[in-house]
């Protein structure tokens, strides 16, 4: 992968390394040509090494990185989820959620019946002495409200 | 607190202000929940919770929620915040939060139907006869109804925040959205109670809004015409795990007028009752005010109820005069299904359902 790469381009070299390739060009080395050849070949290569580690190394950071970062949001989720009665949507449209519970308890039968409002009446009694006399009322009532 | 509807010797008795039905323990078949009931806005509360143990603490916080709903918004009350602003005869008003949420959801909810429910029917309500509480309305007259009056229009009505501009003359009725609003504040105040652990099913006159972690496989619900119906052919028995569901109907709250029959679910567009083909119809969704307010559109609506719930998007069952059941949007058509909702709300535009108290 490294090989198609021109490494000169969006790279900055360096210093070192722009040395060595200038003076691979100027200045022969002390064994001849064949020894700097084989020198700047084995240079060269472990360059090559070297940058497909560090290439390795960021694919696994990145990996990685993506790997905690979706086990951190799955574990946020699954954590709040039970506790939220509603939250707000980015458009500002309220979403209500309740959860279905695997580890709620089992229950069977009814608990609520939906359909049309019953009308509730209680009868209470006050009494009140009026002209020395107890006079007892009965107010028949319901807790104000209606349905619709 | 209530109008005086019956009195001996003349005198007039309110109840004490602020007293509430006592809550009575409700035997299901199963002690994984607990489950009570109490009278409450003119109706029955119930209350299903686990664990069991945090029973005490959601009562104290549903009859907290039920209180503030009823000295907000009942038009039956001399001392509630709409009655004050009924009395001014239009204007400016400045509103506590929670019935300034109660408003804004009435009138989304106005919008969203497009204007099959209108808060603005409070005169026609009042012509027809439902001019007070329902348990103190004479069943029989021979005195007909007042002439309809068609709802203003919740175009009329306008408001900034908290601050209410209504025209003289317009009065409101909350009645198709309220119950909803308080099922979906009481059920999350029960949650917050409870520190969010367990969960919750919140019924007001069967209007069931769940919160918090489900049983499994879900609240179990029976969906019926009337409260004491039992289980029948008629009826059924479905799943919810999460939203709302709630249901309208013409089969109760009825009265006689020289003859005729009435019943509470207006339409806007003509102030005389509905007169479509569904007696009832339940509906599932996010949230107890949209279900509330997508049932009683969908009474209104009458032949166009299918396609306008098909629009909304929400699951449905629907009751014909004769019986005919009709399943619509995922509605399960076996009994013991699952209802499956949308997530997003309609109605609650802005807010929180039970953040504004």
């Amino acid at each position: 992968m490294n090989a198609e790469r021109d490494p000169r381009r969006g790279q900055v070299r360096l210093p070192a390394f722009a040395d060595s390739a200038a003076a691979e060009r100027q200045a022969p080395e002390a064994g001849g040509p064949a020894l700097a050849g084989r020198s700047a070949r084995a240079r060269r290569s472990g360059l090559r090494r070297v940058r497909r580690m560090s290439n390795w190394t960021a694919a696994a950071l990145i990996v990685g990185t993506g790997a905690t970062t979706a086990a951190l949001a799955h574990h946020a989720v699954s954590v709040a989820a039970p506790a939220a009665a509603a939250s707000s949507s980015s458009a500002g449209v309220v979403t209500t959620t309740g959860t279905q519970g695997a580890n709620g308890p089992r229950v069977s039968h009814s608990v609520a019946t939906t359909s049309a409002s019953g009308v509730t009446t209680t009868t209470t009694s006050t009494s009140q002495v009026v002209n020395g006399k107890t006079v007892i009322s009965q107010v028949r009532h319901a807790p104000a409200y209606h349905d619709n | 607190m209530l109008p005086p509807t019956t009195t001996t010797d003349g005198l007039t008795a309110l109840p004490a202000p602020g007293a509430a039905s006592p809550w009575r323990r409700i035997s299901t078949g199963d002690d994984t929940v607990a489950v009570a009931e109490r009278a409450a806005l003119g109706t029955t509360a119930r209350l299903a919770v686990w664990p069991p143990e945090s029973l005490g603490a959601a009562r104290g916080a549903v009859d907290s929620v039920l209180s503030a709903l009823d000295r907000q918004a009942s038009r039956f009350r001399e001392d509630s915040e709409i009655a004050w602003i009924h009395r001014g005869g239009g204007g400016r008003f400045m509103l506590s939060n929670g019935l300034a949420e109660a408003v804004s959801v009435a009138l989304e909810a106005a919008r969203w139907t497009g204007g099959l429910v209108d808060p603005t029917v409070g005169d026609a309500l009042i012509s027809l006869g439902y001019d007070r509480d329902f348990a103190a309305i004479d069943p029989e007259r021979g005195r007909p109804a007042g002439a309809p009056v068609p709802a203003p229009g919740w175009q009329t009505v306008r408001l900034d925040g908290p601050v209410l501009t209504l025209p003289a003359g317009v009065r409101l009725d909350l009645g198709a959205t309220a119950k909803g609003l308080g099922s979906d504040r009481a059920a999350r105040a029960v949650m917050n109670a409870a520190g969010q652990a367990g969960g919750v099913l919140v019924s007001l006159g069967g209007d069931i809004a769940v919160a918090g972690q489900s049983p499994r496989d879900g609240w179990p619900i029976l969906v019926a015409d009337r409260p004491e119906d039992q289980a029948s052919s008629l009826t059924q028995h479905v799943r919810l795990a999460g939203g709302a569901v709630a249901t309208s109907s013409i089969t109760c709250r009825q009265w006689r007028r020289a003859g005729q029959v009435l019943h509470h679910i207006v339409d806007p567009r003509t102030g005389l009752p509905a007169d479509g083909p569904w007696q009832t119809v339940s509906v599932a969704a996010a949230t107890c005010a949209d279900a509330n307010a997508a049932a009683t559109a969908a009474v209104v609506a009458g032949q166009r109820a299918e396609q306008w719930l098909a629009v909304a998007g929400q699951p449905a069952r629907l009751v014909a005069r004769d019986g005919r059941v009709r399943c619509v949007g995922g509605w399960p058509d076996a009994d013991g299904g699952r209802i499956k909702v949308s997530p997003a709300s309609q109605v609650y535009r802005g807010s929180r359902p039970g953040v504004l108290r």
